[in-house]
């Protein structure tokens, strides 16, 4: 017994201090950005929602939220089918080219941001689409998607082949038996690798800085020329912003596919 | 209503199914059982139309199905690990194959009950396969591969993973739906118990070749090679010579004795020859009792299993060159127990005793082999 209870103090310990240091920089930010001061600090002089008025009174701030919501819904809607028939195409089949796109999904980790940021401004600029926002969107999604086709390949591997087999039985041709079996049971990779890209795109900083300008700012890069300026308590709020869309995609995640699958990352 | 003609599958250097030629008659349920890896499955997935065979020719009611496809087919299977569409409830399941077959929609939640009560889950209709146990996903496998009237139905051994209460209750419920129902029925399975309760005929296959087509009582009491004798029921095996044979008998000596087996076979004397002999057709009593059949040999008990309403023997026969055979004795007349090493006499009728040619008889996998048999 005795052996058992100091296991789980120790256990329990553990997780505390985990939960402790992951949260804290968001609990300070949280607590900063309803300061009522002038400068960032933690604890917060006083609480009042001003810094979060005066974030909604700039309008290059608006603009660029605006932006950036544009940016990841090109970058959610290209990598949903993209991602989707590749996932279902390099598991499923023995199609010819399986190797390059499993290296392919290696990428990310082998070549540095700053690189794929550098090479798409070159190449944008080539074929005259620098400076235009949807572009961003789709530079977005060729640098994230690896982790679509990740999380629907998940799901493509947890599906008894045999399934499809037993549609066709049931009398439905090949697209039936895609859209109404397959499609369904991958939904779940689908949706986690959805909402994935779009935090994703989101929070993208690097390549965006190479592909944006003035005109076609998003929000973090916007933030990055702000704190270059003066620091002030609405770069909290802005912080808090991206908490609050974080807790939205996880709510939604638990709503449409059930947080203890994605855990369990079936 | 289906005929397969000649049918082959070789995977690489595999030959799954050889030439594999049978016919099964309409209303008829036809089992085909083999050891593991002898090319059930295979054969039953170029009938499903998701394989095709290398060579030869599967006829449907008369229709060469080369050319169509699975979904084409009137076929409905019920899979090994029964396939159930994880993301629909029991009744979205069955009444999928309504659906892709262009059933008038008014009539598909009638079948759809029809079919659940057929099966006793109307009560669970609304239960994804992960929330029904698993003698109730079987019963969906079956409700949705019988919902649309196919002409043929395949069951690839959707038994298997049934504790043995279940899947006798099963094999059963198997059985009178497909009698209530007359549809014709391929099983497959390696169970060769379930083979004998549930089939009009059965196909025994080894390595890819179909060794025998009969009805359950023929295969059991004519088993027409040595494979077939050991695979059907318990039975033991000791090698021989002809010594005289006749249309109605055949005299054959092995190791000191000479025995009179079942004759028929046109064996030629001389003739080296491989005897079977079951394990309840020996009777086992006192080195000097009164003789009870034609064949009579002594041995030592071995060992001694009691199964309840049996008890198992396995019996070493020096005088048959240290054959063991195996004895099942039911004996409800004198309840006598022999124990290990006691000296016993075991007899059998001539009409029991079966002589094949002996020869490069198939290799025989012993891990099917069925309860109660104590050695090989
Ligand atoms: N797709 C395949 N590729 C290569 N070999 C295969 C393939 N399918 C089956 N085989 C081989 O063919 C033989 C027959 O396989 P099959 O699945 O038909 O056996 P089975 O009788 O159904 O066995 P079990 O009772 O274990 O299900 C086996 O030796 C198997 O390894
Ligand atoms: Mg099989």
């Amino acid at each position: 017994m005795r052996g058992s209870l100091s296991k789980r103090i120790a256990i329990w310990g553990l997780v505390w201090v985990s939960l402790i240091t992951l949260s804290l920089p968001t609990l300070i930010v949280i607590g900063a950005s309803f300061t009522a001061g002038e400068i960032i600090r933690f604890p917060p002089e006083g609480f009042s929602l001003r810094w979060y008025g005066e974030l909604w009174q700039l309008d290059s701030f608006k603009a660029a939220l605006a932006r950036t919501f544009y940016v990841s819904a090109i970058c959610t809607a290209v990598s949903l089918p993209v991602g989707t028939l590749a996932a279902i195409a390099t598991v499923r089949y023995r199609i010819r080219f399986r190797n390059a796109v499993q290296v392919y999904l290696l990428l990310p980790f082998t070549i540095p941001l700053v690189v794929s940021g550098i090479s798409m401004m070159i190449f944008f600029g080539e074929i005259r689409i620098l400076g235009q926002l949807w572009p961003v969107g789709v530079a977005l999604c060729i640098i994230n998607l690896p982790f679509m086709i990740w999380s629907v390949s998940a799901s493509v591997n947890a599906i008894d082949p045999e399934i499809e087999n037993a549609a066709m039985n049931c009398g439905a041709p090949p697209l039936q038996t895609f859209l109404t079996v397959t499609l369904p049971a991958v939904m779940p990779g689908v949706i986690t690798g959805g909402l994935l890209m779009f935090i994703l795109a989101f929070n993208e900083f690097l390549v965006s800085l190479f592909l944006t300008d003035s005109r076609t700012v998003t929000l973090p890069v916007q933030i990055y020329n702000s704190i270059r300026s003066v620091i002030t308590p609405d770069l909290a709020a802005v912080s808090v912003l991206y908490i609050a869309i974080a807790l939205i995609a996880v709510f939604l995640l638990d709503r449409l596919v059930g947080l203890d699958i994605f855990l369990r990352s079936k | 209503m289906v005929e397969i003609a000649g049918v082959s599958r070789v995977f690489g250097t595999v030959a799954a199914v050889s030439n594999a030629t049978l016919h099964v008659d309409r209303g008829d349920f036809l089992t085909v059982v083999g050891p593991s890896g002898c090319g059930k499955t295979t054969l039953l997935r170029m009938i499903a139309g998701f394989d095709r065979p290398d060579a030869g020719e599967i006829r449907i009611g008369g229709v060469r199905m080369d050319r169509v496809p699975a979904w084409q087919r009137s076929i409905g299977m019920v899979f090994q690990k029964l396939a159930l569409f994880p993301h629909m409830t029991a009744a979205e399941n069955v009444a999928y194959p309504l659906k892709m077959r262009r059933f008038d929609p008014a009539r598909i939640p009638g079948l759809v009950d029809d079919y659940l009560a057929l099966v006793r889950l109307a009560e669970f209709k609304d239960r994804r396969p992960h929330e029904l146990s698993g003698g109730q996903q079987q019963r969906v496998a079956i409700a949705r591969a019988l919902v649309f009237g196919p002409d043929l139905l395949l069951l690839d051994e959707p038994l298997s993973a049934l504790d043995r209460k279940l899947r006798e209750d099963m094999q059963l419920e198997f059985r009178r739906i497909q009698q209530e129902l007359g549809v014709t029925t391929i099983n497959v399975t390696h169970d060769q118990r379930e083979a004998l309760v549930m089939s009009d005929r059965i196909v025994v296959m080894e390595g890819g070749v179909i060794q025998q087509a009969d009805d359950p009582v023929s295969l059991y009491r004519r088993p027409e090679n040595p494979f077939v004798a050991r695979f059907i029921g318990v039975t033991s095996m000791f090698p021989g010579r002809v010594t005289a044979e006749t249309p109605e008998a055949v005299t054959v000596t092995a190791g000191e004795a000479t025995l009179k087996a079942r004759g028929g076979a046109a064996l030629g004397a001389g003739a080296a020859v491989e005897c079977a002999i079951r394990a309840e057709q020996i009777a086992i009593g006192p080195r000097d009792g009164a003789p009870r059949f034609e064949n009579a040999v002594d041995g030592i008990v071995r060992q001694r299993i009691f199964e309840g309403e049996r008890m198992v023997y396995a019996v070493e026969v020096p005088g048959l060159g240290g054959a063991v055979l195996n004895v099942f004795d039911h004996d409800p007349v004198s309840h006598s127990v022999y124990d290990e090493a006691q000296p016993v006499r075991l007899e059998w009728a001539a009409r029991d005793l079966i002589a094949f040619p002996a020869g490069p008889a198939p290799a025989v996998t012993t891990e099917h082999k069925p309860t109660g048999s104590l050695t090989t």
